[in-house]
Parts: C-alpha cells; sequence; structure tokens
C-alpha cells in the first residue's frame, strides 16, 4: 500500500489514477467514492434483512414451527361412512344409503393445455354440469385444484361416463396408431404424409375431471313410516324418529387417507377404511304399515275440506302391536310427509294454525299460506307435521281408560263382577253435575255392563270405591304419565298432566274414571292396554327388532322384555270379556269395529279436548284381535275430524275394522265366524273377498 | 480494504480475479444444491417420479452459460459498446415476440418458447440495458451529465425498456429492477448527491403515499393484483387461504429454521410453498441451514458485490467501470429484493435471487454478465501490466 488518500479509501491502484489525465472518459476518483456509498448502501440493506430474519426466528420461532408441524398431515381426506339401512321385519328397505359421486373440478390441469379446455367442459356437460358457468369458475380461478361442481351424481352415470372416456380413449389412440403407420406407409412410397389428416384427440383431452365418493340418504317407499323413520339430511344427522333415536348407531366411521412425509422425507399415503354405519331392523311389518296407511289416507280423504278447508282431522293415528313382545308392528298417522323432501313446506297445508303456544287453533293453514310463511313460521309448522303423533302428542284418552279403571277395581277387590251400579244419566259430585255419555241413563248395569255401554256414572262409582291412592297407583303401574322409553326420537313425558293423589279431589278422581282430565300418549295407552288384555304382562314397547353390522351379522338384539305385571290373569281374561262386549254386546259402542268373520274385543273412546264445550273431540278405539286369543292389539285416534260432529267414535271404529279386515288375513290367522251376505259383498268392496275363489274352494272340498 | 489493493506480485492473478470467478462458480454450485434440496419434491410430484429435472435442465443452463461466460472473457468490453444499440433493439424484439407467440404462467405473459425451451426475454433486456446505459453515459459524458436533460438522457433507455416490460409482459419488477439498474449506474457516474437524495425521498414519499392510498380504498373492493398484494404485505393472515397463502408459507419455513435450520434436505415446507424452486427458496435455505446459513448467503453476495467494486473502481476505461457498476445494481437489487420479499419485508412481486433461484433464463444472462466484468478486469490488468513495463 503506498499510502495515498485515494488508494486508502478506494483500494484503486496508483496507475489508474495516472491514466485519469490522459482520458477524459476515465474512471474518477469521486466515481470511486460513489461506488464505496453505493456499497454501503447494499450492505446495509443486506443488514436490515438479516435483523428482519432475526426478528421473524426471535419473535415467530415458535409459533410457525407449530404452524409448520400441523401442516404436515397434508393430503389428508376423509372418506365417507355408509349411513345404516332401516329394514322392516320382512326385509323391505325404509331408508338406505346410496353411494353418488361428487364431480371434482381441477381446473389448473384443465388449462394446462389449450386444447383439453373444449373436451373437458364438453365431458363435463355431459355430467349435467352448466358449461359456460363451468367455463367462467375454470378461468376466473386457474389455480383453482378442488371445485365440487356436481353433488349426487348417480353411480350408473358415473359408470356410464368412464366406459365412454375409456372406449373413446381407446379408439383414438388406435386411430392415432393407424395414421401413424399411413404416413409411414405414405412415405416410404413417396407420397407426402401431410396428407393424411391426423386425428383430432377428444377423449384423450378431457382432463381435471374427478369423482369423490358421497352418499345420500333415500327413502324407497317415500312416505310410508315417516313418522317413524324420520330423516337424515346430508351430514347424517337424523332428525326425528329412528334417524334421531338411532343417529349413533346408524352412521359409521369416517375413514380417512392421508399422506406424511417418512424419515427420509418421501411421501407416504396411508388410508383408513370407513367403517360403515350399523343396520336396523324393525318389528315393525311394512304391509301393516301401509294397510294403516291406506285406511287412514282414505278417511283424511273422505272427511278433507268438509267442514271447513283442511285435512280430514288435525291428526288421523293407527298403531298395531304385538302383546305378546311388545312390538310395534305398524304406526302410522296422519297428515304425513316425504323424507327424501322433508322441506317441502306444501305439505302442511290444512294443518290447523298453531297459536303462539304452538297450540292447534280452528282455522287452518291453506296453500297459499304455507307459500308466503316466514322462516320461523316454516320451522314451527313443519316440525309439528314430522312430529309422530303417536309418540310425542299427549290427549286425553277417554273411554278407551275405562278398562283401566274396571282392571284396577277388579285386581284390589274394590269392585266385583257382581257390583251393580244405578245410571241415572249423570252424577253430582260435590256439587258439580257429570254427564253420562248416555243422558237417558243406563239402568242397573254391572261393571262388565258398564263397559259395554261406556257408562260414565257406573265407573265414577268404581272409582269412588277405588278411591284415590290407589287410583294414582295404577295408573302409574299402567305407566300412565311416564315415558314408555319407546325407541324412537321425541316421546312426550305426561306426568304433569296427571293428578298427584294429594291434589286429586273428588271430582278429579270421577272425571279421570272414564279418560277425562289426564293425559297420555298413544304409547302409555297402547301399552298399557296390552298387558291389561295378555295376561298383565307389560312389555318393553319397541321397533326395533334387532341391530346388524353393515356386514349382516347381528349385533344388538331387542328380546320381548317384561317390565312388570300389571294385572293378573285373572282381571285380564275378565277385561277381555268385557272389551268383547262392548264391541259384539246388545247396546255395544264399539260394533263398528268388527271386522268381518272375526270377534275382537275393544273399547271407544270419545274424549272433549280443551276448553270444554268447544265442540272438539278426540275419538278412537282400542281393541284388540281375535278375541279369544289375541295376537294384535290396534288403536286407532281421530283428532278433530273435519264434520260438523266430531264426537263420532265410529269412525274410529270403522277404520279399525277395515284395516284388521285385511290385516287379519295378511297375519294368517283365519276368519271363524260365518259372513253375512252384507258382510261378503262389503269384504269383496275392499278387494279382499273373491265369492268366485270361495266357490271353488267348497267345490274341492266337496269332492 | 487495504488488503485488497492488489500487490504487485499477485496482481497478475488478482486483477484477473479469481477471488471473483470462485465466489461466483461457489454460488453457483450451492445454488445447484440447494435447488435440487428444495425442487426435488415439487420435481417429483410434477414430473411423474423424476426428481431431478428441474436440477437436470438448471445444470444445462449452467454449463451453457458458463461457456459463454468464457468466451466473452476474451472478447474485448469495448466491443460490446458496438453492440449495445443492436442488443437494445434485439430485446424489445423479443419481448414482442412474446407477445405474440408467449406462453403464459400465472397469470402473466413473459415466457418465450423455442424447441421445448422457454426463455424470458427480460433477462435479455437487463443484460441490453447495462450495456446501452454504460454507452450512453460514456457519450454524454461527465460534465453534461449535470444538466437536467443529460441527468435524465441516459435514463431513457431503461425506462422505455421498462414499459413496455410492464405494459407488455406484465412484469413490474423486471421492470423496476431495469430501472434500478440504470439509476444505480447514473448515481455512480453522476456527481453531486442532491438530486439522488431528492429522488430517493420523492420515490419513498411516492410509495407511503401509495400504500396508504390502497389501504383506504381497499373497502370499495375492485382492487387489482398489485393493489391486493399490498394489502398482503401488511397483514398476511387474514389473506392466508388466498393470496397471502406463499407469503405466510415462506414465513413459517424461515420461522421454522431456527439457528441452524433443520438441516440440507430437511426442509418440511418446500412441498407447501408455492414457487419454492423459484422466487422463494430463500425461505428454504432459511428453514435447512438456519439464520446462520442465510446470513453466509447474503454474505457470499456481500462479498461478490465488493468484488464486483473493486473491478469497476480498477477498471481502465468510464465504460467498463460503468457496465460493472450496473452488474452490480442488478446482482445487489435483485438479491436484496427477493429476500425482502420472502421476509415479507415489502410487498410479494416475483423476484428470483441471483445464481440459486431455478431460471435458465437468468442464471445465463448473469453468467453473461459476469463474463463481461471478467473481460473488464482482465484488460485492466493487462494494461496495468503494460504500464509497469513503461515504467
Amino acid at each position: 500500500m503506498s499510502g495515498g488518500k485515494e488508494e486508502k479509501d478506494t483500494g484503486i491502484s496508483s496507475s489508474a489514477r495516472q491514466r485519469r489525465r490522459r482520458s477524459p472518459r476515465r474512471f474518477t476518483f469521486s466515481m470511486q467514492k460513489r461506488l464505496l456509498a453505493m456499497f454501503a448502501l447494499i450492505v446495509a440493506a443486506f443488514v436490515v434483512l438479516a435483523v428482519r430474519l432475526f426478528l421473524i426466528q426471535r419473535d415467530n420461532g415458535r409459533s410457525y414451527t407449530m404452524q409448520v408441524l400441523s401442516q404436515q398431515a397434508y393430503g389428508s381426506k376423509t372418506l365417507p361412512y355408509k349411513r345404516g339401512r332401516i329394514v322392516d321385519s320382512k326385509g323391505t328397505v325404509l331408508a338406505d344409503s346410496q353411494l353418488v359421486y361428487n364431480v371434482i373440478i381441477d381446473a389448473r390441469q384443465m388449462l394446462e393445455d389449450k386444447a383439453y379446455l373444449e373436451p373437458s367442459l364438453d365431458a363435463a356437460a355431459r355430467l349435467g354440469i352448466d358449461k359456460e358457468k363451468l367455463r367462467a369458475y375454470v378461468t376466473e380461478n386457474s389455480s383453482s385444484q378442488y371445485y365440487i361442481a356436481r353433488r349426487n351424481l348417480p353411480y350408473q352415470d358415473r359408470r356410464a361416463f368412464d366406459t365412454e372416456l375409456k372406449e373413446g380413449i381407446e379408439a383414438e389412440n388406435k386411430a392415432a396408431k393407424a395414421v401413424q403407420a399411413a404416413k409411414k406407409a405414405a412415405e416410404e412410397a413417396g407420397e407426402d404424409p401431410e396428407k393424411i389428416d391426423p386425428v383430432e384427440f377428444v377423449y384423450n383431452n378431457i382432463k381435471g375431471i374427478w369423482f369423490e365418493e358421497a352418499y345420500i340418504r333415500t327413502y324407497p317407499c317415500s312416505t310410508l313410516a315417516a313418522d317413524v323413520i324420520g330423516f337424515s339430511g346430508t351430514a347424517n344427522k337424523g332428525s326425528y324418529g329412528l334417524e334421531e333415536y338411532y343417529n349413533d348407531t346408524l352412521n359409521g366411521v369416517e375413514g380417512r387417507t392421508y399422506g406424511y412425509l417418512d424419515e427420509s422425507l418421501n411421501v407416504e399415503q396411508t388410508t383408513i377404511q370407513p367403517k360403515d354405519g350399523n343396520n336396523l331392523i324393525l318389528t315393525l311389518d311394512a304391509n301393516l304399515q301401509s294397510i294403516c296407511e291406506k285406511y287412514l289416507k282414505e278417511f283424511n280423504a273422505e272427511f278433507k275440506n268438509k267442514k271447513h278447508k283442511g285435512n280430514g282431522s288435525n291428526n288421523a293415528a293407527c298403531i298395531i302391536m304385538d302383546p305378546h313382545t311388545g312390538g310395534i308392528l305398524a304406526m302410522a298417522s296422519e297428515p304425513g310427509f316425504d323424507p327424501n323432501n322433508p322441506y317441502d313446506i306444501s305439505a302442511v297445508t290444512g294443518m290447523p294454525k298453531l297459536n303462539k303456544k304452538d297450540t292447534p287453533t280452528t282455522s287452518y293453514l291453506t296453500l297459499a299460506e304455507t307459500r308466503t310463511m316466514s322462516d320461523k313460521d316454516k320451522a314451527r309448522y313443519l316440525s309439528a307435521l314430522w312430529n309422530n303423533f303417536c309418540v310425542s302428542t299427549h290427549f286425553e284418552p277417554g273411554s278407551t281408560a275405562k278398562p283401566f279403571t274396571t282392571a284396577m277395581g277388579l285386581e284390589t277387590g274394590k269392585v266385583k263382577t257382581t257390583d251393580k251400579y244405578e245410571c241415572t244419566g249423570q252424577l253430582i259430585i260435590d256439587g258439580t253435575r257429570v254427564p253420562c255419555a248416555h243422558l237417558e241413563g243406563d239402568g242397573v248395569i254391572d261393571p262388565a255392563g258398564a263397559i259395554e255401554r261406556s257408562c260414565n256414572v257406573a265407573l265414577m262409582q268404581e272409582a269412588e270405591k277405588i278411591g284415590p291412592e290407589i287410583f294414582c297407583k295404577y295408573q302409574n303401574v299402567f305407566n300412565f304419565g311416564l315415558k314408555t322409553n319407546v325407541d324412537l326420537a321425541n316421546e312426550a313425558r305426561t306426568d304433569g298432566y296427571l293428578y298427584a293423589q294429594e291434589d286429586m279431589k273428588a271430582i278429579d278422581l270421577a272425571t279421570n274414571s272414564f279418560g277425562q282430565n289426564f293425559e297420555v300418549t298413544m304409547i302409555q295407552m297402547i301399552t298399557g292396554f296390552c298387558s291389561l288384555i295378555n295376561g298383565g304382562y307389560y312389555y318393553q314397547p319397541h321397533i326395533v327388532d334387532r341391530i346388524t353390522s353393515a356386514g349382516g351379522s347381528t349385533v344388538q338384539t331387542n328380546e320381548p322384555r317384561v317390565l312388570k305385571k300389571t294385572v293378573s290373569e285373572e282381571t285380564s281374561a275378565l277385561i277381555r270379556q268385557y272389551c268383547i262386549r262392548a264391541v259384539e254386546g246388545e247396546h255395544a259402542t264399539g260394533p263398528l269395529a268388527r271386522p268381518a268373520g272375526y270377534r275382537i274385543g275393544g273399547k271407544t273412546g270419545t274424549a272433549e279436548t280443551l276448553p270444554r264445550e268447544n265442540g272438539q273431540w278426540i275419538v278412537s278405539f282400542m281393541g284388540f284381535a281375535p278375541a279369544e286369543d289375541p295376537q294384535i292389539v290396534i288403536y286407532v285416534v281421530l283428532d278433530r275430524i273435519n264434520n260438523k260432529k266430531q264426537d263420532e267414535a265410529g269412525r274410529a271404529c270403522e277404520i279399525a275394522r277395515k284395516i284388521l279386515s285385511e290385516a287379519l288375513p295378511y297375519l294368517n290367522i283365519y276368519m271363524t265366524e260365518p259372513l253375512s251376505y252384507m258382510e261378503q259383498a262389503e269384504l269383496e268392496k275392499m278387494g279382499l273377498y273373491d265369492t268366485n275363489d270361495r266357490v271353488q274352494q267348497t267345490d274341492q272340498e266337496g269332492q | 480494504m487495504g488488503a485488497s489493493v492488489p500487490d504487485q506480485k499477485k496482481s497478475r492473478f488478482e486483477l484477473e480475479d479469481y477471488s471473483l470467478l470462485f465466489i461466483v462458480l461457489f454460488l453457483v454450485a450451492f445454488g445447484l444444491v440447494l435447488l435440487y434440496s428444495t425442487s426435488s419434491y415439487v420435481s417429483a410430484a410434477e414430473h411423474e417420479g423424476d426428481s431431478t429435472y428441474y436440477l437436470m435442465r438448471q445444470l444445462m443452463f449452467t454449463g451453457a452459460g458458463l461457456l459463454l461466460m468464457t468466451i466473452i472473457v476474451f472478447i474485448p468490453h469495448r466491443l460490446w459498446r458496438f453492440f449495445s444499440v443492436p442488443a437494445y433493439l434485439g430485446s424489445i424484439g423479443l419481448i414482442l415476440l412474446v407477445l405474440k407467440f408467449g406462453k403464459t404462467v400465472n397469470g402473466a405473459k413473459r415466457w418465450l418458447e423455442i424447441k421445448g425451451f422457454s426463455m424470458q426475454p427480460s433477462e435479455a433486456a437487463k443484460v441490453a440495458v447495462i450495456i446501452l446505459t454504460a454507452f450512453l453515459i460514456e457519450i454524454i459524458g461527465r460534465r453534461r451529465l449535470q444538466s437536467f436533460l443529460g441527468f435524465f438522457l441516459p435514463l431513457v433507455p431503461a425506462s422505455v425498456m421498462a414499459v413496455i416490460l410492464w405494459k407488455i409482459t406484465n412484469n413490474m419488477s423486471s421492470a423496476l429492477i431495469v430501472l434500478a439498474i440504470a439509476f444505480g449506474m447514473l448515481f455512480v457516474a453522476c456527481p453531486g448527491y442532491k438530486r439522488f437524495i431528492v429522488l430517493a425521498v420523492m420515490g419513498v414519499a411516492g410509495c407511503v403515499a401509495g400504500v396508504f392510498y390502497i389501504v383506504r380504498i381497499a373497502d370499495q373492493g375492485g382492487l387489482g393484483f398489485r393493489e391486493s398484494r399490498v394489502l398482503v404485505w401488511l397483514d398476511p393472515q387474514s389473506y392466508a387461504g388466498d393470496t397471502g397463502f406463499q407469503t405466510l408459507q415462506a414465513l413459517y419455513a424461515i420461522g421454522s429454521g431456527g439457528l441452524f435450520g433443520k438441516g440440507l434436505g430437511q426442509s418440511m415446507q418446500k412441498n407447501i410453498v408455492p414457487e419454492v424452486q423459484n422466487d422463494m427458496i430463500f425461505s428454504i435455505i432459511c428453514e435447512e441451514l438456519g439464520l446462520f446459513g442465510a446470513i453466509g448467503i447474503m454474505l457470499l453476495f456481500i462479498l461478490l458485490i465488493w468484488r464486483l467494486i473493486l473491478v469497476a473502481g480498477n477498471a481502465q476505461d468510464l465504460y467498463g467501470a460503468l457496465v460493472v457498476s450496473g452488474v452490480i445494481a442488478h446482482i445487489a437489487v435483485q438479491s436484496i429484493l427477493n429476500i425482502a420479499v420472502v421476509t415479507n419485508t415489502v410487498p410479494n412481486t416475483g423476484v428470483t435471487l441471483p445464481f440459486i433461484s431455478y431460471g435458465g433464463s437468468s442464471l445465463f444472462f448473469l453468467l453473461a454478465e459476469i463474463g463481461i466484468v471478467l473481460s473488464v478486469a482482465r484488460t485492466s490488468s493487462r494494461a496495468q501490466e503494460q504500464e509497469k513495463i513503461k515504467t
């Protein structure tokens, strides 16, 4: 170093300095200084950046490291499971999940080459995707690799698409090969190979269309047993009925496919297969169910718009139960809905309008009103529609409660078969006049006669003998007011609608005796009634017979379970007799319920709703068949018939008769009684009797 | 600094500048290693399991670039003055060709594809601007540079080029770099600091005002991608799933690197960060080699620039010195901008890291520039030899 100032500053040799004088275009000393200034600036910039790097690591190092690690489960994709089926006792599928596909569009791949776009868009259009909309999406989101362009593509459509694609590609490749060969031949023959047209690829250029598995819930029998089944949306979340109650059973476990980096940073793909949900096999018989629904619908059609615009009744419901197992064979209620399309608001047309407390009023919804309904109202009415009347709605049972009152009297000895009660058409209790159903009076009758005639006065007298203590205790024995824990969603609890012993006054006891002033659900009534007539065995009511795995093996069986003994064999036998008299007797209230060719027992019910004297009634029939050896118990309830006169229990009896006329032969229960000509004609009209058939049969027997 | 003053004995080697060559070769080789580390995963995913696809292509360009560099070293650098105008017009021609036959990548037309090889004319344009601007400044002369017109005249080719690059290839970052190169050369050549300070202050004020303006109108929507990048820059977390993804993932990579990194090839982010082998390679360097490695790379760049400054300072003629200054500006601006983008110090814009990022054209022309620099160094050492003989 020679010590010059310039050298010190710039490190530039002395010879350079000497040159400066000779050439004006020389790189001057000041320029060298400026170079250093530039260098200083550059170094400063790098220092700033180094500080920035340091700060990023100091301030965010930890959280960013966590972030990086958390991102390592990349390529993770859930695989859907198949929600279990719901199948009736005979194997009819009521709810099923079907494999469908979501069409995934990979815009980036579609745009990779100009030649890809048109064929790919056309192919997408063949899958039912709007071509122009997709084009707009693809061009605007050119880097998108996952876009669900269509959901729920049926399996067949996907297969057709795959087959077409495969065959198309094969054909094109074959043609391309042929063209190549032809060109080569032409070249060898000295002709211009360009004259041969190349193959235009279409199928080979279809790119960026993928399929992803998914399942949709379908209900092949549409409205059949909708209230029992409920429905399930796309997220496998069951609502109402079995879908809700057994949601976890029906749902499986999602599978997952994911990639991770192994030690040498290679991507490993792992797939955990989804576990499909379990199936439900019901005690319910789709045939019995459809028989019930057929006659409920027939009734609804008959009374629709009769007195006012609206359904044939607020609710029309029927349960058929096996009294020896507690299994529900049929459970139907009108109006119903289609679980394939549960949100169809037009289905609530004709239902009573609800007041602020969600109780029905006496004005009814029109179709126009359903269309202009607010979302909040829609939700209210739809949930009223989805509600299963048979388990979720409570009401005063009316006279169908009389066999229970009589049974507790007989069981405790407070009432004897030989007791005599006088009915003068009314009874004054604590100054309140309580009328009998027959205002002219039933005269002097025994307990059997009281059931036969459905005499309120006699029952009130029986209840007075029984007393509130025993009465309340036995209501509990019959499980009134308590949940039966039937395996259906939203079962109502009605203990708030029953009298506690200490609150029960004489008048309450009196009205309770014939089924007024306390409320029950249909399932409570029928389960209790089963125990009354089957020898006193209170079975756990249930609708699922067994649960099977996706593979078909049984996971769980719901064996018939006796929960308690309600009454003795003797009392049970007496009640059966009384109930037979209530159908067959001279003064019987339920003769209309008897199906031709059979003997049955049962009890009608006609209950005034609150507020009293409003002319609104709930009529019902609860019976068993056949009379001697009950195989089924049926309970039909009509809630406020759309008729001037609502208090006709005969309407319920008629429905019960029709259902039984068809159900009993179906259950292989043979007729025991001769048919009158009128009955033959009626059965023939129902399509249940063929005169020729019978003639042929007798002919054969004759031979 | 004194240590780098050429010792008479060593001067021949010193001034032919093997250390510059060594630094460049080291950067290139190191770049290839890092490129392989970062690109192998993406390469395998995109090219049917071939993890060396990017490496092989880069190697090819490295070979071609080194060959070109070797040739250029032996071409007297003053010859380039005569080629500067044709080179400039040629590169504009190439850009116009892009307009017609260009390939669109990531929404911008920047690539010219010839027989399967694509090139970015903007890289050629940078070289052309360097040699032309140097020529222009030399013609105008030091005195006339101080006049108003003379000050702005050397910026004309760069400005024209910048407008073309911006408007035609939609490549703002290249336009900025071209301008910065010319500006840097002018800074070296033109006496006085005042104007530059004024211009710099105006530039900074303009940027700040622009950012404020964008933030203010952001709510009204309808922002272009550049404006939205400013918003992403200010708050990448809010755009994590969208336009901020790249920035944020790069930051994650940097943050997770620690002091010494996860080790070469151990990056976990290289399959997540978009454009990992191009603009974002520095984030993976930080992740794999840590703060230590990242600062090491920065030091290498500083060292390289220092060597270039020495060459410029020792140049025998103004033209050579200015060309080298242009190369300095080019490498410095591009490396600083790249690291600034990766660390989210400035809004995201596509700039590659010189010598290291994947990109054939960039490497090819950078090596050509180094070739010119080496030829300048060679000329000055020759001149010194002669001087020595005379005296």
